[in-house]
């Protein structure tokens, strides 16, 4: 009987655990994470917090219109935010969700691009978001950290 | 019963059970196939409007951004807002998103609504709902999969794999083979 109760316990105990700490729309995996890092961290030095799986809360302020393949979330810094992304077709991010605050839990990745990326990359963005885009304001190699997003709760 | 009067009767009854499928899957897959031309489950409606007076970017609150909406006969329920950079400010609003110039009142608005039957096809199609859809999804691949087999052993004689249809079925292969040699 004693077994049964300690069996119960832990089944309850491991459904809990898989219980998301937050409500709204599910993507992806389950968060595991319930403690965000707040993005003005991540700004401040991004090459420490690559690789690092985090959580990060925030405003989603322009999501990819024709996949839902990334959304840039807004940063606790005034004017700045923090690029979502996911594997494409894996999770697709509703157009609705700007707006809503989203929880994402990820791993920072960086990538290096040289001039002529980066131009096709901005170029490319600008065209996605539908907005002019100046090819000089790309000056040299750049390089972009952002959360490759493994789940996301977006509140309703 | 003979072996092909089952094939038929398997192929016709599982050809009308997959009917419905099938035009949801080839309708979404063409509209999904050209998303570098079009955005297929979605439409967005972008205007440019102005404000009647310029605001200033100080003190922009709530009440203010109450009165842009009100100005603009903006009625969908306030989500939240963004300042992307000190010049601009982006309002948030049901089915509607707002960016503002408040230093000379420009405002480009872009509306977006779900594309009434794409969104939805899309929806099934690229598997969004995931869970118990999935495995139904599976089941409609492997659903094609013996309509296909089945469908080779139709007809016998001249018109049937023997004759004709090897030709076809030839082709079938041949062709993705191909563009494979072109492009892969």
């Amino acid at each position: 009987m004693r077994q049964i109760i300690f069996g119960a316990f832990v089944l309850v105990l491991l459904a809990a655990g898989n219980l998301s700490a937050f409500e709204g729309d599910s993507f992806g995996l389950p968060l595991t994470l319930s403690e965000p890092t707040m993005v003005s961290e991540i700004e401040k030095s991004p090459e420490s917090f690559v690789g690092k799986r985090i959580l990060i809360t925030g405003t989603v302020v322009e999501v990819c219109a024709k996949r839902g393949c990334w959304l840039d979330l807004a940063s606790d810094t005034p004017f700045k935010k923090i690029q979502v992304k996911v594997t494409d077709g894996v999770i697709v991010f509703p157009m609705s969700a700007r707006g809503r605050t989203a929880h994402v839990e990820g791993v920072i990745e960086e990538i290096k691009l040289s001039e002529k990326e980066a131009l096709e990359y901005r170029s490319h963005q600008a065209e996605e978001k539908g907005v002019p885009f100046d090819p000089a304001a790309v000056k040299g190699p750049q390089t972009i950290y952002r959360l490759k997003a493994l789940g996301a709760v977006i509140e309703k | 019963m003979k072996w092909r009067r089952w094939n038929n009767l398997i192929h016709r009854d599982l050809g009308y059970f997959c009917f419905g499928l099938t035009i949801i899957y080839a309708v979404s897959g063409i509209a999904v196939n050209h998303i570098e031309s079009w955005n297929p489950s979605y439409t967005i409606e972008r205007s440019r409007t102005r404000l009647a007076e310029p605001l200033s970017s100080d003190g922009l609150d709530r009440e203010a951004i109450a009165s842009i909406l009100a100005e603009l006969d903006e009625n969908g329920a306030y989500k939240n807002s963004f300042w992307p950079d000190p010049d601009t400010l982006q309002i948030f609003v049901e089915g509607n998103t707002l960016t503002v110039n408040p230093g000379t009142g420009e405002i480009l608005q872009e509306k977006v609504s779900p594309r009434p039957v794409l969104h939805q096809m899309n929806y099934l199609h690229l598997n969004h709902p995931k869970k118990l859809w999935s495995w139904f999804a599976d089941l409609y691949a492997l659903f094609l999969g013996i309509l296909a087999i089945t469908g080779l052993f139709v007809l016998k004689g001249k018109k049937g794999i023997a004759g004709r249809g090897a030709w076809l079925s030839g082709a079938g292969i041949i062709l993705p083979l191909l563009f494979l040699w072109l492009y892969y």
